[in-house]
């Protein structure tokens, strides 16, 4: 017999392949824009499929405490989502909960091993410290937490209200730092770095936060029942009650605002009022939280300024100016400023101050301090004026999120390596690839355009009650959906070789995006930052000179169908159905993988990324192999791709004709792809598989099995 | 471009039936272009091929694919040297220079048209192709708006148009636009309807010798040498 798959076009390929080098060059803006760079387009792909433990591995890999930013996490990523061009980014912090919970993240056991004798300090366990001790645990150095409070995790257990970041959550990560062996000292506070030099420590990371609440320099800011949003938060984060009165008001804008202010109503105070110097344009906190402060029943008054507090019969009476935004001032925000004879006095029981943090060094430790009272380090290898000593985080940056502190302890990880193995700091190279630009007008227009969807939350009302969390997990249909709105940056076609392409201009013809274009030289050029990845050309290409980029995507139709040969052989079930099936959405979610068990065993599914990849000869493979009926499923009108229905019915019709001239029954190749949204996928496939199973059994193709 | 079919599966099967490795060889210009025989319909055709002999279940061929850049030339054959050995024929989608090209080139192989070669043309949209030149030596665009009455104009008349013109389409195919209109039309855009009323003479296709041949050379004459083409 012939060998299958006898491609003596191969060696010739192969060459021409190696010659041009693939480029991956661009980066998707997600991951440009997270702090630590995680690879975000890969596990949302990986989410939309379905393979939530792979997207798990993914997320573990970049971040130390994944379902710590699944929780609170600013997003950055979100805001940088190239879908904002289109309608609302994909919901990239929710999904990652989604892969978190649902890929079994709470069995991942962290282990480590000590491979080095340096014994290392860190000074605070919030995210930065905690993510410093878990990279250099991993490196292989001892390292000790020192924690002045009872308990770890600094502004994300003193500063975070719960319902934000459930307590359990942050337990699970910080026992991995002690199942890798991490020593931890809780209720030491470090008054001098000489000491633990003493101790044996041969490097100290500071990570002290920032949790001295900066003053408002107004009369009055001393009287009781005016308390800093940072002391209040911790006090109940802590477990005490600080009794608040009936109303209760919270200068300031920003997130520590609004958690104080919700904190406040969770605490059984019947009016909230935040009081805001600029309008809800200029509000720094997060726009998603702000809604849900509201929707809880916080009030806010905007352009509104305390001057003076006054404290009267166990009241305090605050005097309040209005304001008026005049020019952006150097934080590009609008300044305001006062109005002239405004004043107004309102009555509150308690007044939270919450208008910004700033860090509290200790004189002793001897480092150098710079603007806004925080440390000074040198930004490449993160080390203060004294030897061995580094310092990040908050102490260093100034209020900032969970994630850059994350980020932050990761590098001075490695700098730390660095200069406990006397190397020079290697100088990373994220950041110097070019980010995916803008999409075309033109490109947008063509994208389906399907709203984002959010994962439930609580009602209000039921909230305001305690401090469980207020977001919900996606339910697993609802999570591929969301995850298959991602465009797939960077991921999509490029004209690997350039030299076989006829310039035919098929790609530019097909393309539902009007993403390629000849050039003025009258080359095609398939721009990066435009293509949708959807596939379609790849296919049609009448040269075959197209590749999709991401090297996954690439997985061998042809190979998957030797893979099945084999299997079928092996295990000797008649009929052979062989099903093309995509793997986004319904059909990758293992709808139909469960469906041919038992008495319907037979029925082998190739794994595809869309079937508008599937080629008409990959269909005409399938028949060779000696299977009865091949069909092949996808999402049809649920495709978050244009057109691909279309060039799946192509091709089917294409090979169908061919069957006929062979002598083959067109009716054994049949395509599914859906039309509306309530179609089930499963039944028709079913009669399908059903009808066409024992029917043709005389004209199948009998085929000798090379192992 | 040159535009071709792919020859219907049966008839191909027909030809290749005396001979047992076949090598099925693509072009990468023109044939490609026209969805005949570039190196996606060269797998494709391997692939039906395998496909119907294990159906029919008495045949043993066995096949082989390569497509190259360029068939029309003898340069672009020389890969082939060391592939022909191992074949008994080799199924040319390329056009018919293609394939008259690699039978001077190997006297000793078998080769066979896997398309038929139709005309030259362009795409009018995306699959479907219209002639637009029937190469005729004697190119009178010029005096015809750039519409060429001899591939376009079902009768080829250098003085149209007929009486069969009707609503603008031709008598002879009414989907077709008559060609004499169009040049009417576009003469007329162009402010050159005086070109409509010369009188354009007969022109003598029995005078042109056969097969043509074009030299930019100036001071080598070009010899045939005696072929055999076996």
């Amino acid at each position: 017999m012939y060998p299958l798959v006898a491609d003596n076009n191969q060696g010739y390929q192969d060459n021409r392949a190696k010659k041009i080098p693939i480029d991956h060059s661009l980066m998707p803006p997600c991951q440009a824009a997270c702090p630590l760079h995680m690879q975000i387009r890969e596990y949302v792909d990986l989410v939309a499929q379905g393979r939530i433990m792979e997207a798990l591995q993914v997320i573990r890999s970049g971040n130390p405490f994944p379902s710590i930013c699944a929780y609170v996490c600013t997003h950055p990523c979100e805001d940088a989502c190239r879908r904002c061009q289109v309608d609302n980014p994909i919901a990239i912090r929710a999904l990652k909960r989604f892969a978190l919970e649902f890929g079994g993240d709470r069995m991942i056991q962290a282990e480590a091993e000590t491979r080095h004798p340096e014994k290392v300090a860190i000074v605070g366990s919030g995210p930065a410290g905690l993510a410093c001790a878990y990279y250099l645990r991993a490196l292989g150095y001892p390292a000790t937490i020192f924690e002045a409070h009872s308990e770890l995790g600094g502004m994300l257990r003193v500063g975070i209200p719960q319902y934000r970041l459930p307590r359990e959550v942050l337990e699970t990560e910080v026992q991995r730092l002690t199942q890798m062996g991490v020593e931890i000292r809780t209720n030491t506070r470090v008054v001098s770095l000489d000491l633990l030099f003493d101790l044996g420590y041969k490097a100290i990371f500071i990570t002290i936060g920032a949790h001295q609440s900066l003053r408002m320099g107004i009369e009055g800011e001393e009287s009781p029942g005016v308390i800093d949003g940072a002391t209040f938060l911790r006090e109940v984060n802590l477990g005490l009650k600080p009794s608040l009165g009936n109303t209760v008001a919270v200068v300031g804008g920003g997130n520590v605002a609004i958690d104080a202010a919700r904190t406040a109503l969770r605490l059984g105070t019947h009016k909230v009022n935040i009081l805001y110097r600029r309008s809800r344009d200029e509000m720094p906190a997060d726009p998603a939280e702000v809604e849900q402060a509201l929707e809880e029943g916080v009030g806010i008054l905007f352009l509104v300024a305390p001057t003076g507090i006054k404290r009267e019969n166990g009241r305090l009476s605050v005097t309040c100016v209005k304001m008026e935004l005049g020019e952006p001032d150097a934080s590009g925000r609008r300044r305001p400023t006062p109005i002239r004879d405004s004043e107004f006095i309102k009555e509150f029981d308690t007044l939270i101050t919450a208008i910004g943090q700033a860090p509290q060094t200790p004189a002793d430790f001897h480092v150098s301090i710079g603007r806004g009272s925080t440390i000074q380090v040198d930004t490449v290898t993160l080390t203060t004026n004294r030897r061995g000593v580094f310092a990040g985080g908050d102490a260093v940056t100034g209020p900032a999120t969970v994630t850059e502190a994350l980020a932050a302890g990761r590098l001075a990880s490695s700098r730390i390596d660095d200069y406990l193995q006397h190397r020079y700091p290697l100088v990373s190279k994220e950041g110097s690839e070019s980010v995916s630009g803008d999409l075309l007008p033109e490109t947008i227009e063509m994208i389906r355009k399907t709203g984002r969807l959010e994962p439930p939350i609580l009602p209000p009302g039921k909230r305001r009650k305690d401090f469980k969390a207020v977001e919900l997990i996606y339910d697993w249909e609802v999570a591929t959906n969301e995850a298959r709105r991602c465009l797939r940056c960077g991921m999509g076609a490029e004209i690997l070789f350039q030299d076989k392409c006829a310039t035919c201009l098929t790609c530019l013809r097909v393309c539902p995006y009007h993403v390629p274009y000849l050039d003025a030289s009258g080359t095609i050029q398939i721009p990066d930052d435009q293509c949708q990845a959807c596939g379609i050309c790849v296919a049609e290409c009448p040269a075959k000179a197209i590749v999709l980029r991401k090297p996954y995507d690439r997985r061998q139709i042809t190979e998957e169908l030797d893979h099945i040969l084999k299997s079928a052989a092996q295990s000797n079930l008649k009929p052979l159905i062989i099903g093309f099936c995509c793997q986004y959405g319904l059909f990758g979610t293992g709808t139909l993988a469960s469906l041919w068990r038992g008495p319907k065993a037979g029925t082998w599914l190739v794994p595809v990324l869309c079937v508008a990849k599937v080629e008409a000869d990959h269909i005409l493979r399938a028949f060779e192999m000696g299977a009865e009926g091949v069909f092949i499923a996808g999402c049809g009108e649920q495709c978050a791709r244009e057109n691909t229905a279309f060039w799946v019915r192509e091709r089917v019709e294409k090979v169908r004709r061919t069957l006929v001239q062979i002598g083959l029954e067109p009716e054994r190749l049949q395509a599914f792809v859906l039309s509306t949204t309530n179609e089930d996928p499963a039944e028709g496939i079913d009669s399908f598989v059903e009808q066409v199973g024992g029917l043709y059994l005389a004209s199948v193709i009998m085929q000798e099995v090379k192992s | 471009m040159i535009v071709a079919e792919q020859k219907p599966l049966e008839e191909i099967r027909r030809m290749i039936i005396p001979y047992e490795r076949v090598l099925i060889l693509g072009c990468g210009t023109c044939m490609t272009v026209c969805d005949a025989g570039g190196e996606r319909e060269v797998s494709f055709l391997h692939s039906a091929l395998r496909v119907a002999q294990a159906k029919s279940g008495n045949e043993t061929h066995t096949f082989s694919e390569y497509t190259l850049k360029r068939q029309c030339d003898p340069e672009f054959l020389d890969v082939l040297d060391d592939k022909i050995d191992d074949v008994d024929t080799v199924l040319s989608l390329g056009c018919g220079i293609g394939v008259q090209a690699l039978a001077e080139r190997f006297p000793a192989l078998p080769v066979l048209p896997g398309v038929n070669t139709s005309f030259m043309g362009m795409a009018k949209e995306l699959g479907v192709w219209d002639e637009r030149c029937a190469a005729c030596g004697d190119c009178r665009l010029e005096e015809t708006a750039g519409i060429c009455p001899i591939t376009r104009c079902t009768k080829g008349i250098l003085n149209g148009p007929c009486a069969g013109t009707k609503n603008g389409k031709c008598e002879a195919n009414k989907d077709m636009d008559c060609a004499w209109v169009l040049i009417y039309k576009r003469l007329e855009r162009l402010e050159q309807l005086e070109k409509m009323r010369r009188y354009y003479p007969m022109r003598n296709f029995r005078a042109i010798p056969r097969p043509k041949r074009i030299t930019s050379k100036i001071s080598v004459d070009v010899v045939d040498v005696g072929e055999d083409n076996g």
